[in-house]
């Protein structure tokens, strides 16, 4: 575990980590206004970059406060900016009747399944991690060494993606 | 105790999270909030098998790192395409893109 947790209980910030996130990601989707929601999406993906340090992956921690917290949120705050409500039509989250509670119960049962599933192997799986981490440095040799095609296609995947979200979103005249 | 099932239970409960989303929201950007809260409970899983492993490997945080790289070109283009949308149909009610619908 992190040295952080040495004074507080690791089970402690755990379970704060985890309400965090979870908390943030239903508010998120509840949200009446769409901003709140992203900025709790943001806290939601924080809460989550907290698990990945608990998880002895700071380099994780690390992107995903980079390119979550730090892009893609921005990036969905700037889009509701240009999405304007007054320039269109609202978006009603009027629903059908029973249509909500439907969702709630796939989702629950999905959700409930997995967990049960996970907690009746639990005697199974191990319960304490390897004591010695492997460290950040063995990441970057794995990445061109064992896994070099991946990394090449993600490249090219990047520069494509780039490029179409440019075509796409361009105003023509 | 945290194990290994904490974690995989605050993803399940994730998962849930982002399945309700996309299936009762009607707003794009709501249902890309949902498509995003997914894609990050696979990668607590991830992250979380990775590190309970013995002996230890690298590969499911190099996975984690493809995963977040991927989410966000996605997150991209899925943002242009709700642009695209919006001055299509003035509106992002995805219950109104019926445009294709016989």
């Amino acid at each position: 575990m992190v040295e952080v947790a040495l004074t507080i209980p690791p089970d402690v910030v755990f379970i704060a980590f985890a309400t965090v996130t979870l908390l943030a990601a239903i508010l998120a989707l509840q949200a009446k206004e769409l901003i709140y929601g992203a900025i709790a999406l943001g806290a939601s993906f924080a809460g989550i970059a907290g698990m990945f340090i608990l998880l002895d992956a700071p380099y994780l921690a690390m992107l995903q406060i980079a390119i979550y917290v730090g892009a893609v949120v921005v990036l969905i705050l700037f889009t509701i900016m240009l999405v304007r409500r007054e320039e269109g039509e609202e978006v009603t989250e009027q629903r059908e009747r029973g249509e909500g509670a439907a969702g709630l119960w796939i989702a629950g049962l999905l959700a409930v399944a997995i967990a049960g599933v996970a907690a009746l192997a639990g005697p199974n799986l191990p319960s304490t991690p390897p004591g010695n981490a492997l460290p950040v440095s063995q990441l970057g040799p794995a990445l061109v060494t064992q896994y070099p095609v991946p990394l090449l296609i993600l490249a090219f995947l990047l520069s494509a993606a780039l490029l179409g979200a440019m075509m796409l979103a361009k105003v023509e005249r | 105790m945290v194990t290994l099932v904490s974690y995989i239970i605050v993803s399940a409960a994730l998962l849930g999270i982002g399945i309700y989303g996309i299936s009762v929201k009607r707003n794009a950007i709501r249902i890309l909030f949902a498509v995003e809260i997914i894609v990050n409970a696979a990668n607590i899983n991830f992250a979380a098998f990775t590190r309970y492993l013995n002996p230890p490997t690298v590969s499911g945080q190099v996975i984690v790192f493809y995963s977040i790289a991927a989410s966000a070109m996605e997150a991209a283009i899925g943002l242009a395409l709700i642009l695209v949308a919006f001055r299509l149909n003035g509106s992002i009610d995805v219950r109104k893109m019926d445009k294709l619908k016989g």
